[in-house]
């Protein structure tokens, strides 16, 4: 009889195991990152997006920038890091050399609901598979953006700037090359500013650091914060453009600011469909 | 939906047959569960900057559990609610509603049969235990079928296999267990049992998952570099010896190499080391043991735990309490008053070594005392946490019980929560509690505590919030009403302590007030509260467990 059952249970077992433990493992292409992105704008390919929520007092937040910069540095142009400043973490030192959260950035992270936890960021708005929501954890940014830039552009990007040194003003003209019939409800276009190299206290691992660079910190939205309406039609071979204008504020550093660009899904869906990023002073 | 719908049409079926068909009775029962949190913003406090204080005032959620049985069929249904939730994310709203749960049990003689959401675990849950946890809103039922056949009186087999919940969808990796348990007993002469058994869980890992991971492999340096796999096995053999007044349970778990997010991982790019979230690919090992003596008036319990590497998820991206496919037994106590609750060693999945021993001694019916120590370390022997708590509790005539003690405590606040360069925290808390029966149905209870705190020299200030007084008073009116007045007061502040707009620490006070009112099997809560914040890291993510200020309103009944 015991023996009986030990066949039983053995066979079980050797079901439960997958008649043996071989397998035909993933692929990996090492050394990935393609970032040739940038050159004409006929050949503009993928660009994705990653809008990062951080804070002064966060102290885990400084890794997620230096892994940032390294995404960057495999991507390039196909990469577009924004930084938010908003929430809780977002408090400033009351040394703080430079403001570096505003409401338009809280408004924002309301829009996109709060995350579970700093740092933490949103690729291309995207509500990833298993993921609970549109906010992901720093090592699976990698994965996501590389995901991301698999896809071809249904919309292409062209941003020319053209800024005014003595007014502080900058005129943004945005064409949207619309390469695939787009027949979603909603879709919108949202330009960002960002400012890098701001020096403003920051926690880190070892203590608060008086002289934290920060970079890709968001400045404000040109447009709406949720993106202004493409209630033009989106067929495929249609140009779209949108003429912009925003002052920048007299403490931002003009050589430091980009536009940031991305159209997007409106409603349920977020989705970004394509980014672009120049610098204000082209 | 249309699946929901067919559920629910056929439990009100079933009801509706019960009560027309009396002969044929079956059973109902049930419970309800609900809580609703009106917020008070309180910047002074921390209690704002999220949804609910910013703009929607309210939130709350509820489970309406059904259970009937009826021709050797047990059926079960749980309707879910959050609507504007705080509980899924402290910081965050979480609105849906739906079939939280349903499930179909049968027996046919030895074999027998579950579909559905499944609750089960394996030996001490260590490969393997789907649960829930309302107030974490941990939820990690199994979705899919269980079956099991009894091999003899004393031996069960049991396999499953499914996908873990995840709120009202299900994450998308397999899971498939394996478990055969046995009773074994001595001759009518012998005293000693023995309870063994043996698991096995593997996990195959989605697609999509393993996609996402590939991609995040391909851009790390080649040095950390590693092929993952879809398939991973834990394996768990476990035994309970019992012989008169030992009680002896040993567990050994050994998972093979598996992907799991590293939070203080180190990559090097460009000769620069940066530190966080890194997929890491080990095998990893538990060993758990747990003896427990109970001589005439003793209780004794004595623990020992050694962790490596035993992060189990559903998939690698999982972190903090999410997509946890196994539970890993805490070695600390769990403690109840309110500062003696304040620090709390949460478990560790990748590193370590702890120690737990608890001492019950009753010399009389009046008297009793209980000694309870908790060390422990990682496995590079750094301290992680000790606990020596301490209680005596004296009865007097039935007339009055009076409980008190010491608790110390160090605990590695870098560690747990990854504040770095803050010294470990070091707390004293004396304690009591004074119950005073005024007549058979009206008690009196008088609770406090003091928690002392160490120096963080480096600051320049006590440590974290520094020295806290707590003083509760309860009061039984009859079986049904209870009041209870409470506040925490931030006697002495400390180096985290609010301040004021001169820079000052503050002293802050926190209430709270309470109403319960007990009917039958009936509760009702109401709540007046102010309960300090915290942060709380785990693992290099931090989550704000955000001050609360407002009311709260709580009902629980079953039937």
């Amino acid at each position: 009889m015991t023996k009986k059952y030990l066949t039983f249970g053995f066979l079980a077992l050797f079901i439960l195991l997958g008649l043996g433990c071989e397998e035909v493992p993933p692929v990996l292409n090492p050394g990935g990152g393609d970032n040739g992105g940038g050159g004409p704008i006929s050949q503009q390919r993928r660009q994705v997006i990653l809008e990062e929520f951080t804070g002064v007092r966060c102290v885990n937040c400084p890794a997620a920038s230096e892994a940032i910069e390294a995404l960057l540095g495999i991507h390039g142009e196909r990469l577009v890091a924004v930084s938010i400043h908003a929430g809780f973490f977002a408090v400033p030192y009351p040394d703080a050399t430079a403001e570096l959260e505003n409401s338009t950035g809280t408004s924002i992270l309301n829009f996109l609901g709060e995350p579970l936890g700093y740092p933490t960021a949103v690729v291309n708005r995207r509500k990833f598979d298993g993921e609970e929501g549109r906010y992901t954890a720093q090592s699976t940014w990698p994965g996501y953006i590389a995901q991301e830039l698999e896809q071809d552009p249904e919309i292409r990007i062209d941003l020319n700037s053209n800024y005014n040194d003595a007014t502080g003003s900058v005129d943004i003209d945005a064409d949207l090359y619309v390469d695939e019939n787009i027949d979603y409800e909603d879709v919108r276009l949202t330009v960002y500013i960002t400012e890098s190299n701001i020096v403003s206290p920051q926690s880190t691992p070892d203590s608060v650091v008086v002289d934290y660079v920060h970079k890709h910190v968001f400045r404000t939205a040109v447009t709406s914060f949720d993106g202004d309406a493409l209630n033009e039609n989106l067929s495929a071979g249609s140009v779209i453009n949108r003429s912009l204008s925003v002052t920048l504020d007299p403490s931002w550093v003009a050589e430091e600011c980009t536009v940031v660009a991305f159209v997007h899904r409106g409603g349920g869906s977020l989705d970004v469909i394509q980014a672009h990023e120049i610098p204000v002073t082209e | 939906m249309k699946f929901y719908a067919y559920i629910i049409f056929v439990l009100g079926l079933l009801t509706t047959a019960t009560l027309v068909g009396q002969e044929n009775a079956g059973r109902l029962s049930g419970s309800l569960e609900t809580n609703a949190n009106f917020f008070i913003r309180d910047s002074l406090i921390g209690a704002a900057n999220t949804p609910q204080y910013d703009r929607q005032k309210f939130g709350g959620e509820g489970w309406l559990n059904l259970n009937y049985s009826n021709w050797g069929f047990d059926f079960g249904l749980r309707y879910d609610f959050f609507n504007n939730s705080n509980l899924l994310n402290p910081t965050g709203s979480y609105t849906d509603q739906g079939i939280g749960m349903w499930y179909i049990k049968k027996r046919v003689k030895k074999f027998g049969f579950e579909a559905g959401y499944i609750y089960d675990q394996i030996g001490s849950g260590i490969i393997f235990r789907a649960f829930e946890q309302r107030p974490l809103l941990i939820d990690n039922a199994l979705y899919g079928l269980k079956v099991d056949y009894e091999l003899s009186e004393n031996w069960n087999i049991k396999g499953f296999t499914g996908r873990q919940k995840q709120q009202f969808d299900t994450y998308e990796s397999v899971i498939r267990g394996l478990n055969i348990e046995g009773f074994v007993q001595g001759d009518s002469l012998s005293n000693w049992t023995l309870a063994p058994g043996f698991g096995v869980v593997a996990r195959t890992l989605d697609d999509a998952s393993m996609n996402s991971l590939v991609a995040t492999l391909n851009l790390y340096p080649e040095e950390d570099l590693f092929v993952p796999k879809y398939n991973a096995y834990a394996f768990s053999l476990y035994n309970t010896l019992s012989a008169g007044i030992f009680s002896w349970y040993v567990e050994g778990a050994y998972k093979t190499e598996d992907q799991m997010n590293d939070p203080f991982g180190v990559i090097v790019r460009d000769g620069q080391e940066i530190i966080g979230d890194k997929f890491i690919f080990e095998p990893g090992s538990v060993l758990y043991s747990s003896l427990s003596i109970a001589p005439p008036k003793w209780g004794i319990t004595l623990e020992a735990k050694r962790t490596e590497n035993f992060s189990w998820r559903t998939r690698p991206q999982t972190q903090l309490n999410r997509g946890l496919i196994n539970f890993l037994p805490p070695m600390a106590r769990i403690n109840t008053y309110r500062l003696n609750a304040r620090y709390n060693a949460a478990t560790q999945e990748l590193a370590e070594m702890a120690f737990q021993a608890d001492v019950r001694y009753a010399p009389s019916r009046k008297l009793s005392f209980n000694v309870n120590y908790s060390h422990i370390d990682d496995l590079d022997q750094v301290k992680l946490y000790r606990e020596l708590y301490t209680e005596v509790q004296y009865k007097h005539k039935r007339l009055w019980t009076f409980t008190g003690g010491v608790q110390v405590q160090n605990y590695n606040q870098e560690r747990f929560e990854f504040k770095p360069q803050v010294p470990i925290v070091e707390t004293f808390i004396p304690y009591f509690d004074f119950l005073y029966k005024l007549d058979r149905s009206h008690n009196i209870r008088f609770e406090g505590q003091y928690m002392a705190t160490g120096d963080d020299v480096k600051a320049g200030a006590k440590q974290d919030y520094g020295d806290w007084v707590f003083g509760l008073v309860e009061v039984s009116l009859g079986r049904n009403w209870t009041l209870v007045a409470s506040d925490m007061f931030n006697i002495d502040p400390g180096k985290n302590s609010p301040e004021d707009e001169g820079g000052e620490k503050q002293s802050l006070h926190y209430p709270r007030f309470d109403v319960y009112y007990t009917t039958g099997p009936s509760r009702f809560a109401l709540s007046y509260v102010k309960q300090v914040e915290g942060v709380v890291c785990t693992g290099g993510i931090c989550r704000l467990e955000p001050a609360f200020s407002g009311v709260k309103f709580s009902a629980n009944t079953s039937f």
